[in-house]
């Protein structure tokens, strides 16, 4: 079933990388080194220059093949293509997903900390792009600081004219509003966080109708994540074809891989899609803590299926390469584990989390993420038995795309590969008895 | 926290409680009517504005009971039920009274395999209180949360809905009681990009005082 | 025209259409779902409905459809399985339901699975049981046994949501049927879902009754016994009942439900679907009028306060009427009783030389909305007026009593004292003949006859509603003494009953010694010697839907279920 991938890196030169999402500039955050540093020029000359109209901004990030950094990877400008023509009866809208909340995943925060106006830039450019008026930045709640420094930064971008009416001098116009969330997984989700922007329940809708048909109060809408938006004025700049020559050939440009766990130096790292993982522990992030072995990576976010250690070799950041090898992309929030990590407690942790964050509303998640915690839970304490795990595979396939969201799926695929790829270890804490609570019978032979 | 799976019981809250605030309390102040009358203003409905005028509320009262729910929802001009579905849904919004802070630590994901345990562990036995309870003196609540967007810096915490504390050991958190039964707020902490630390020489921004740069996690004792 | 394929049977439709699940649904094509319903909007959360969906597959260039080497067109199905309520239709689609799909049979199992796993399964002591979709659901498509081996969860019980419905939110399985109704059929904004993941539940927020005047409805909605009515809660099980189709007569708006008696009472009141009157729906009012049919019913008919036969009612009316001249006599028709039972007042009125009937308004202004409820409480006004009665008044009648004007006054099952019509003081002196309901009547101690009579539940007739409906009531119980027509009724009302002694609903209890009006007006018409030809309610409505305009059309076939609409009366009526 593996294909292991003999591919190299796909990210070239990586070591000479130059940063752009975060470039190695001091205060970059403040609006006047942001716009020093030249900053907005792209968004003036997208006003100003007759090139620039909305379908060719939108033809450059299609250019660019620029694919979504919110989990899904899907192809942005394509995405954008999907919007109604513009009625100037029916409004239409941005949402910037920052709700940054699949475990693992850290980069849309340190993006907003240290490069907000490139995110603003790339709200901007949208807005122009799909003739936009209101573009709404949805953050998820626990980021209250954060929030407040873009507010401020917000702010001082409206006073210099770059947002609101007839910005520029032009016939364009657009708001950009901050909303605040208050601790729900699922509002990053787009359709559940559009019914939390109506101030409703954040319930996930039904697709179809998709967010460009009926989006925002029922009006077309795109929804992109922070960092998918934060790569727009930098195609534009540099153009879209510089773009996708950045790192891996179906799915390039620069990203944020966020790293946590066993290595030597966690953090947010800038660097070209296709980077190998192998570089990525040992030569960006450090190499593993305390010179431990490898356990087992998870590359973009808890719901991405776990590799083990020997499932790694050769394996590159990158959507394609990453399905070949077993996994996916997701966030690029990578998390390292070494051998002393006790995957089933890890497993329990993680089923506790989807099972914590369903919305409740429709029933295999509701009531499959609570069994699936249940289950394993009973195992890490060594009451489980042999046959449980099969049982949860069984669970995992009746979740599986047959709810209203993927948050199922999200909860059951790191059941379904964890058991799959360290099936000894959870054999070995389960009693061999195939009835549940029986003693096990030792003394008989 | 009660491990819900084990004793999987779902309290009702009480259906007609006395009201904890007076009407006079009841009220906003004209600053924050116009500020309210701002967000309604950003949204094609005034639907929109429930959330941010939760947040508002609780900041004003320290949490969110019944009346004050009654309160956005009236303010906002939308169905109390519907406010009072929205306030519940959200595990930010406190729907009963909290301690004066809330120590909400990630035991999630990476922070459970770099101690996020460990550090809700020596915060039970610090302050004398389970997760999910609040010290008698009614000053710190300790709670047990979902992943918090700082991974790299596990184990962390939050105080109540604001600053991150990241980097836990057990000298930090106790610097951070500290800091907290003296009345003060910790500072303000930016996490410095380990590629900044190669090409910047650290912290890129000269306005925060705090930073927090790259170093291996600590081996977590417990997972559970 | 546009086709698709539903497990290899071609349906061929035009114009838009409902989601594919109502269409099958219309179609009796049964797929098993719980959150949907018609009138309110589709979260598709339940996920029981999925069905497989396929669309032709189409050439690129030429965009033929593609066929096979058998020549059958090349299907390609979505990789997911889609829920059917909320999949519009279009042309060409194919769908494989439980029918012929082992992969739907298998999810439809595999998610009832899911739903029963923190299910209480107390079906035993729960007011659903019989009429559960879930349990009926559970039993055609589900799992056999459990896999589940942990604590369900538990959740608030025997929760008054209001005056009259209880929540077990245990039993609820979060279809949001209950809220959706408050938030988009009523309005009310009374219930939302609180909490979140599987701790959530439907609640009224703290401080809030669920008390809005259409709040019954979610009971019937619920597809689970998680809501109940604290009125019926455990009074009977569903098999021990029967049912049926009627309407409401607390007000002019005529609603359809259905009537659920037991031992000849009516324990029950449910809505049924008229999409011309009350759609689905039925206000509370409506269902809690039931104990008038029940209790504080007259032991039979009295002369001068002594309990008589009706032999000798109907011959001392006909004494008193026969005496008296025609110009001396006042007839009340009624609001409250059907069109047959006016009609037949109105003809004794004609042969008495007496001037037609009046009847008693019985508007209360602000007691109803604009919708299922009318200020107007009384079910048949708008059949008074079209058989040309004229509304008393109050001002006048009373008046013309004290006056000395009248000697008779002769009242069809209504109560002139207690709606002020008239006072106890107006009618010294004045021979009352009373057609009555209850024993509360406050005309009752007045008169001087009293004939009990059948309610809307033990009678055959016609009523119309505000809007110009007309429609049967049928004999949903039995009364005291045997009547052709009603017995042959009661069969025809009550599906699957004969109401013969050997009819598992026959019952000897509880049977109320009353007539209908077309039996007791024809009574004292007979002891009159006058001639009455028609006595039969359908031949009577036969007679008036030829002859009276106000009445077209409006034979008991024409009526049938649902009714019919009546054209509007001309300025002359
Ligand atoms: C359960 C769930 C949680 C999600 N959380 C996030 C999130 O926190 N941030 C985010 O950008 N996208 C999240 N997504 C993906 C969004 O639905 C959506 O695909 C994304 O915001 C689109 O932006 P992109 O195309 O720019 O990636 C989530 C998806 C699911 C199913
Ligand atoms: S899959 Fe889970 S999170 Fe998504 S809608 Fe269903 S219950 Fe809600
Ligand atoms: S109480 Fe009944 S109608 Fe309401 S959500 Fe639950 S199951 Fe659905
Ligand atoms: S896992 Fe703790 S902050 Fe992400
Ligand atoms: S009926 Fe379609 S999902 Fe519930």
């Amino acid at each position: 079933m593996e294909v292991k991938p003999t591919g190299q890196s796909k990210a070239g030169d990586w070591k000479n990388f130059q940063r752009v999402l975060l470039p190695p500039v001091k205060d970059l955050h403040k609006l006047e080194v942001y716009e020093a540093e030249g900053g907005y020029q792209t968004f003036r000359d997208a006003l100003s220059t007759a090139k620039w109209t909305p379908p060719a901004v939108t033809e450059e990030v299609q250019q660019s093949v620029l694919r979504g950094r919110g989990g899904a990877g899907f192809p942005c400008g394509l995405k954008w293509t999907f919007m109604p023509p513009v009625d100037e009866n029916v409004p239409r809208f941005l949402c910037c997903n920052a709700d940054e909340s699949e475990p693992g995943t850290f980069k849309d925060r340190q993006l907003m900390e240290y490069n907000p106006h490139l995110v603003f830039e790339g709200i901007l450019l949208a807005c122009y792009a799909m003739s936009i008026k209101t573009a709404y930045i949805y953050v998820r709640g626990e980021f209250a600081d954060w929030i407040t420094h873009m507010e401020a930064e917000l702010e001082k971008v409206y006073a210099k004219g770059y947002v609101g009416q007839n910005i520029l001098g032009s016939e364009f116009s657009t708001e950009i509003v901050i909303h605040k969330g208050a601790g729900a997984y699922i509002c990053g989700e787009e359709s559940s966080l559009m019914d939390s922007l109506e101030g409703k329940r954040a319930y996930p809708r039904v697709k179809p109708p998709f967010p460009a048909q009926k989006g925002i109060w029922g009006y077309p809408t795109t929804i992109n994540n922070v960092e998918t938006l934060a790569c727009v004025p930098l195609i534009l700049r540099y153009g879209g074809e510089w773009f996708s020559q950045i790192g891996a050939e179906r799915h390039p440009g620069p990203v944020l891989y966020g790293i946590s766990g066993h290595v030597n130096r966690p953090g947010v790292y800038e660097y070209p899609t296709g980077m190998l993982i192998t570089d990525l522990i040992e030569q960006v992030a450090g190499g593993m803590r305390n010179g431990k072995k490898l356990k087992a990576v998870v590359p973009g976010g808890s719901s991405t299926p776990i590799l083990t250690a020997a499932m790694i070799d050769g394996v590159t950041m990158d959507a394609e390469t990453l399905r070949d090898a077993g996994s996916m992309m997701g966030t690029g929030g990578m998390l390292i584990m070494d051998e002393d990590t006790d995957i089933v407690a890890w497993l329990r942790r993680v089923t506790h989390f989807y099972h914590h964050e369903s919305c409740g509303q429709c029933t295999p998640c509701r009531e499959g993420t609570g069994w699936l915690e249940n289950i394993v839970s009973r195992i890490e304490e060594g009451e489980g038995n042999i046959r449980d795990l099969d049982l949860l595979v069984d669970l995992c396939s009746q979740m599986e795309g047959r709810t209203v969201c993927a948050l199922a799926d999200a909860a059951a695929w790191p059941v379904r590969y964890t058991i799959e790829r360290f099936r000894e270890e959870f054999e070995a804490r389960c009693r061999p008895s195939l009835v549940p609570g029986a003693e096990v019978m030792e003394t008989v032979e | 926290m009660t491990n819900f799976i084990k004793d999987p019981v779902v309290m009702m809250a009480e259906r007609n409680p006395d009201p904890v605030f007076s009407n006079d309390e009841l009220v906003f102040s004209d600053q924050e009517k116009r500020l309210i009358e701002r967000w309604k203003s950003q949204y094609p409905t005034v639907d929109g504005a429930i959330m941010r005028v939760l947040w508002l509320a609780q900041e004003k009262f320290g949490f969110l009971p019944p009346e004050v729910i009654r309160l956005t929802a009236d303010e906002v001009g939308i169905p109390y039920a519907n406010a009072y579905g929205v306030a519940t849904f959200y595990t930010q919004y406190y729907k009963k009274k909290r301690g004066k802070h809330v120590l909400d630590v990630c035991t999630c994901f990476s922070c459970q395999v770099c101690g996020g345990y460990d550090i809700l562990h020596y915060l039970e036995s610090k302050l004398g209180i389970h997760v999910g309870e609040t010290t008698d003196d009614g000053l710190f609540t300790l709670q047990e949360v979902e992943c918090l967007g700082a991974c790299g810096s596990a184990p962390m915490l939050q105080v109540t809905n604001g600053r991150y504390v990241m980097d836990l050991t057990h000298e930090r958190v106790d610097a951070l009681i500290d800091t907290l039964r003296k009345g003060k707020t910790p500072e303000f902490t930016s996490v410095t990009l380990p590629q900044d630390e190669d090409e910047l020489g650290g912290n890129r921004r000269s306005d925060v005082k705090e930073f927090q740069a790259s170093s291996p996690r600590p081996v977590s004792e417990t997972v559970r | 025209m546009a086709k698709i394929t539903i497990d290899k049977t071609i349906f061929e439709f035009e114009g838009d259409q409902p989601s594919l699940l109502q269409f099958c649904l219309d179609r009796e094509i049964e797929l098993p779902h719980f959150c949907y319903h018609p009138a309110m909007s589709a979260p598709a959360n339940c996920r029981q409905c999925l069905v497989e969906i396929g669309n032709p597959e189409r050439d690129r260039e030429t965009g033929q459809i593609m066929v096979d080497e058998e020549g059958n067109e090349v299907i390609r199905f979505f990789p997911k399985l889609m829920t059917s309520c909320s999949e519009n239709i279009s042309d060409g689609l194919v769908v494989r339901t439980q029918r012929s799909s082992d992969l739907v049979r298998r999810a439809q199992k595999d998610n009832l699975e899911f739903l029963l796993i923190n299910h209480p399964l107390d079906c035993p002591i729960c007011d659903q049981a019989g009429h559960c979709p879930l349990q009926n659901q559970a039993y055609k498509y589900g799992p056999e046994g459990s896999r589940f081996e942990f604590r369900k969860v538990s959740k608030p019980k025997h929760i008054r949501l209001g005056p009259r419905v209880v929540l077990d939110a245990e039993r609820c399985i979060n279809c949001t049927r209950c809220t959706r109704f408050t938030s988009e059929i009523s309005k009310s904004h009374q219930l939302t879902i609180v909490e979140r993941s599987v701790k959530n539940y439907p609640m009224t927020p703290p401080g809030i009754e669920f008390d809005e005047p259409y709040s019954m409805n979610v009971i019937d909605i619920c597809p689970v016994g998680a809501l109940t009515s604290e009125d019926f809660r455990f009074k009977a099980r569903v098999w021990e009942m029967s049912s049926t189709p009627s309407i409401t007569t607390t007000n002019a708006k005529g609603s359809n439900c259905y009537y659920w008696v037991k031992d000849n009472r009516v324990l029950k009141i449910t809505p049924r679907t008229n999409m011309n009157v009350n759609e689905f729906w039925l206000a509370d009012d409506d269902r809690l009028d039931y104990e008038r049919f029940n209790d504080d019913r007259p032991p039979g008919p009295t002369v001068d306060g002594e309990a008589s036969s009706w032999e000798d009612g109907y011959a001392r009316a006909a004494h008193i009427l026969g005496n008296v001249d025609g110009n001396r006599i006042a007839f009340l028709g009624s609001a409250h009783a059907s069109v047959e039972d006016n009609y037949l007042l109105a003809r004794l009125a004609e042969k008495l030389g007496t001037a037609a009937p009046m009847y008693i308004e019985h508007v209360e202004v602000g007691s109803g909305d604009d919708w299922l409820r009318t200020d107007d409480r009384a079910p048949n006004a708008s059949g008074c007026a079209r058989l040309g009665f004229t509304v008393a008044d109050a001002d006048l009648f009373g008046p013309r009593l004290k006056g000395g004007e009248i000697d008779v006054l002769y009242v069809l099952e209504d109560d002139p004292v207690s709606t002020g019509l008239c006072t106890s003081d107006d009618l010294h002196g004045v021979s009352v003949i009373l057609h009555h309901y209850n024993e509360s009547n406050q005309t009752l101690p007045l008169a001087t006859v009293s004939l009990p009579a059948a309610t809307v539940v033990e009678t055959v007739g016609t009523f119309v509603n505000i809007d110009g409906h007309a429609q049967r009531v049928r004999p949903a119980k039995a009364i005291r003494g045997v009547n052709r027509t009603l017995a042959m009724e009661i069969g025809r009302s009550r599906a699957d009953q004969h109401g013969t002694p050997f009819d598992r609903w026959y019952n000897e209890e509880n049977l109320i010694n009353c007539q209908p009006g077309w039996v007791s007006v024809p009574g004292v018409a007979n002891a009159l010697g006058l001639d009455m030809p028609t006595t039969n309610p359908k031949a009577i409505m036969a007679e008036l839907a030829s002859t009276n305009s106000a009445f077209e059309g409006a034979t008991y076939s024409a009526m049938g279920e649902y009714g019919i609409r009546l054209s509007e009366i001309g300025e002359t009526v």
